[in-house]
């Protein structure tokens, strides 16, 4: 009984010791992958001194934990930064009044698009949407080069998309959206539907059955789409509407929050993650795109400059993307 | 002499007094640390907001969705009682070749994330057809839930089994051929231990998200989680949460009045030893489906994942390794500690709770509510409460994960060790009052001692649960904490697939290591006291 006594205390010591606390710190929570995130935050830590503390979120959740525990946190934030794959959740977060205007010093290389009007959030290295093929079942020629291509009954039963009530296929419809008007994009949902396609539960999951050959195409993000190049040989990517609507890019976002504990250690993490040292970092790592000019990336990775990107919004976009929540969920669900 | 056993006696009634003011104690600080953010955030939600809207949508579509999955739980809960049945039956009462093998190996299951399950399934299917559509589906949640569940059902069960005493059954066996004895004596014997086998896996399988979710099969918990985080329309996710709470209490009370109006055969003491049989007739088909067993819910989803792991050499695995070895001391610690207050506060609601007195049976009620509470929400629950500035030393600390755990599992000890109790004659406890033996002797050198291994079970279930918890944790652990599971989830977005099974492996490698070592710690103390090895 000694023994099983002194296990309870050696244990119950170690969750003490593991509780002390710091305060040259700074919290902060994100939606980008651990996988890529955490070499960055690691980085700044090391260069500032400045100890990081990190909550980092699931594909299993959807990539909404992090945000829906900012909601629930709201009356006494923990939090000082929130690292967002994606402006929309930024968005959810400056609606519910909980986050605060930063203008960044180091953000005045990045053009206006990427910024919020009043800089609550300001955007950095982006991703773009793009259709993943496995190049064992669609000859280069045979490979859609418009999202409108996929409504074609030569790919009926043969394309996937991630359930569009989540992450950045939702972003990417209410996208579409505003950019057809609501019968017109109704419409092409419609024919989507009509035309069997595969609803998967995630981008991983589109990347996944490109990959094993289940579909012939998907559309996914070119974080995502690199990973599944670098798995795999028989996997190749386009961006679509490249003579039409244009590509939707997303890029990173970065607030600070209302009420934050450690605001000018979270105003260091936010210049770091805004600087081009960051976006080559995430060029290098994940095929993010820089919004600096004369950013060193990877021969591979796609300059913006050489897209055509689809003409948006971000405010009026996460605007549609409540609007159209219900229809989503309807669509979803009678398939 | 007669005045000698009014003093003990009275003795006796003090220290009962002094048992039931631990109780209270106990009691209250479960109600303050666990109930209360739980009322406070339902409370809030449904009386502060404005929920008409909410409430009407709750239609048809919503029943319909909350009968399939009635349905799909009810279908686990049967299929793994029954499979878990037989397997309890083949290796804690019969003679069969490396029981103690299988009894350890069969566990797996339980001690891996359903997801990761669902994930090796998936892959497998699509490897086997080519098409991964036949297991993304109704059937394929159900076969997947079932083969993760039946080891929980076989531990209830065989525990159960191994706790009738040997007498009855040599007895039976004496006018009765073996056949009817396990039909007609056994088995209504077992019923407690199978009734809560089903009702457990019943609302663990309502419960369940990441299975159905990955195979893209709509239940009751997608929808509560869509509200959730594609509508943050909290209010309707925790007015559909309600209802699944309502189910499973409606179910517990059906199960407490079933077993109460049951004739229930008290089972004698546990100080006989557990009668094993020898199958003669049907030893090769024992054995055959055990491998067969082995095979299906083990060993096709660890070559998926062996082959996936070490696909490009040890590098992934390494890697892995590094990953998650800062994880494991708070892990194992945490799940420790949790387990240990689980089962001991389960030991005490668990007591009382078969005594004919209304308040002490409320405290498995409240310990059941909570269970029930979708991990999400109770999550929630916790942040809103905890997360004030004098609340700031438990929720920014690891004891909020602690308080997380406990709340979530105290119940399994509860119904476990309390389904034991009822399984000893009251006789024993009254004989021993009568003579002036105080409460806690009598707990501590009677009662404690004959349920010795089901207080093991339920730790080893509870250290189990907590050490693989997902969905309350990933919203309560405080930044920067290294949480085994909440890494594995964290890194499993985007990484490659040979990282993921590697860490996977990892995970289990630790957990079977812990239960390992816990089993040679606490082996000798059971069997000082209980001759549970067969």
């Amino acid at each position: 009984m000694k023994n099983l006594s002194l296990i309870i205390i050696i244990f119950m010591a170690s969750i003490i010791t593991a509780c002390n606390s710091d305060s040259n710190v700074v919290v902060v929570y994100t939606s980008v992958d651990q996988v890529f995130s955490e070499p960055v935050l690691k980085a700044f830590e090391k260069e500032t001194g400045i100890k990081i503390k990190a909550i980092y979120d699931t594909e299993e959740t959807k990539s909404t934990g992090v945000l829906n525990r900012l909601l629930a946190e709201r009356n006494n934030t923990q939090c000082d930064v929130f690292w967002s794959g994606d402006p929309v959740r930024t968005i959810v977060l400056k609606t519910n009044d909980i986050i605060q205007p930063y203008n960044s010093e180091m953000a005045k290389g990045i053009d206006a698009a990427f910024k919020d009007t009043d800089v609550y959030w300001t955007g950095f290295s982006a991703r773009a949407r793009v259709l993943i093929y496995n190049k064992d079942i669609l000859s280069r020629a045979d490979v859609p080069q418009s999202i409108f291509d996929l409504v074609k009954e030569q790919y009926k039963g043969n394309v996937a998309i991630a359930n569009p009530l989540f992450g950045t296929t939702t972003f990417h419809i209410s996208a579409i959206f505003n950019a057809l008007g609501d019968d017109r994009a109704k419409q092409f949902m419609m024919d989507l539907k009509a035309n069997e396609v595969i609803i998967a539960t995630s981008n991983g999951d589109v990347k996944k059955r490109v990959m094993q050959g289940q579909v012939a195409c998907g559309l996914t993000d070119t974080d995502d789409a690199y990973e599944a190049m670098k798995e795999s040989d028989n996997v190749d990517i386009v961006f679509l509407d490249q003579d039409g609507i244009g590509s939707l890019i997303m890029p990173n976002t970065v607030n600070l929050m209302k009420n934050s504990p450690n605001a000018e250690n979270g105003k260091k993490l936010i210049d770091y993650l805004l600087s081009k040292e960051t976006e080559s970092r995430l060029a290098i790592s994940c095929a993010q795109m820089p919004l600096h000019k004369g950013v060193e990336t990877p021969q591979d990775v796609t300059s913006l400059d050489n897209i055509k990107p689809m003409s948006i919004d971000y405010d009026k976009t996460a605007s549609k993307l409540q609007e159209i929540q219900l229809y989503l969920k309807n669509w979803v669900e009678n398939n | 002499m007669d005045s000698i056993k009014h003093i003990n006696i009275k003795n006796g009634s003090n220290s009962l007094l002094g048992f039931n003011s631990l109780l209270f104690v106990i009691y209250g600080l479960f109600i303050i640390f666990i109930g209360f953010p739980i009322i406070y955030t339902f409370g809030t939600v449904l009386f502060e907001n404005d929920l008409s809207n909410s409430f009407k949508l709750l239609n048809n579509a919503t029943f319909s969705l909350l009968f399939k999955s009635l349905i799909l739980a009810s279908s686990v809960g049967i299929i793994s009682t029954f499979f878990g049945t037989i397997l309890g039956f083949l290796l804690y009462k019969t003679n069969l070749k490396f029981r103690s093998f299988f009894k350890i190996v069969l566990l797996i299951p339980l001690f891996i994330s359903p997801y990761i399950l669902a994930v090796a399934w998936k892959d497998f299917f699509f490897f086997l057809f080519g098409n991964s559509s036949i297991i993304s589906s109704y059937f394929g949640v159900i076969m997947v839930l079932s083969l993760i569940f039946t080891p929980l059902a076989m531990l209830i069960i065989g525990s159960a089994l191994s706790n009738i005493n040997s007498q009855i059954e040599e007895s039976a066996l004496m006018l009765v051929s073996f056949k009817k004895m396990v039909f007609s004596i056994m088995l209504p014997l077992i019923k407690p231990a199978l009734i809560t086998s089903f009702v457990l896996i019943f609302i663990f399988s309502i419960s369940e998200f990441s299975v159905p979710a990955f195979f893209g099969v709509k239940v009751f918990t997608t929808e509560i989680f869509t509200q959730f985080s594609a509508f943050y329309n909290h209010g309707l996710a925790i007015i559909q949460s309600t209802l699944l709470i309502a189910i499973c209490i409606i179910l517990l009370y059906a199960e407490r009045k079933y077993i109460a109006d049951a004739p229930f055969l008290s089972v004698g003491s546990k100080g006989t030893n557990n009668k094993m049989y020898d199958i003669i007739n049907y030893r090769k088909l024992g054995q055959l489906f055990l491998i067969v067993w082995l095979i299906i819910s083990i060993v096709l989803p660890f070559i998926i994942l062996f082959a996936q792991s070490f696909k490009g050499g040890m590098h992934s695995f390494i890697k892995a390794f590094n990953l998650l070895l800062p994880t494991f001391t708070n892990s194992i610690s945490l799940a420790f500690v949790a387990a240990v207050i689980s089962v001991f506060i389960g030991f005490i609601a668990a007591y009382f709770s078969i005594r004919p007195v209304r308040v002490y049976k409320s405290f498995e009620w409240v310990l059941l509510l909570i269970f029930a509470i979708p991990s999400t929400i109770y999550g929630i629950s916790l942040i809103k409460f905890y997360n004030q500035p004098e609340f700031g030393f438990i929720y920014s600390t690891s004891t909020i994960i602690i308080i997380g755990y406990v709340g979530k599992y105290t119940f399994i000890s509860a119904k476990l060790i309390s389904n034991a109790i009822k399984q000893i004659p009251n006789s024993i406890d009254e004989v021993s009052q009568i003579q002036g033996i105080s409460i806690f002797s009598r707990l501590s050198k009677i009662l404690i001692p004959i349920i010795l291994p089901t207080i093991f079970i339920a730790f080893i279930i509870s250290f189990i649960f907590s050490l693989g918890e997902l969905g309350t944790t990933i919203k309560l652990y405080p930044p920067g904490t290294e949480i085994m599971p909440i890494k594995v989830f964290t890194i499993m977005a985007n990484a490659p697939q040979a990282l993921i099974s590697s860490m996977t492996l990892i995970v289990f490698s630790v957990t079977l290591l812990m239960i390992s070592i816990f089993y040679f710690m606490l082996n000798p103390f059971i069997k000082k006291y209980h001759s549970i090895n067969d």
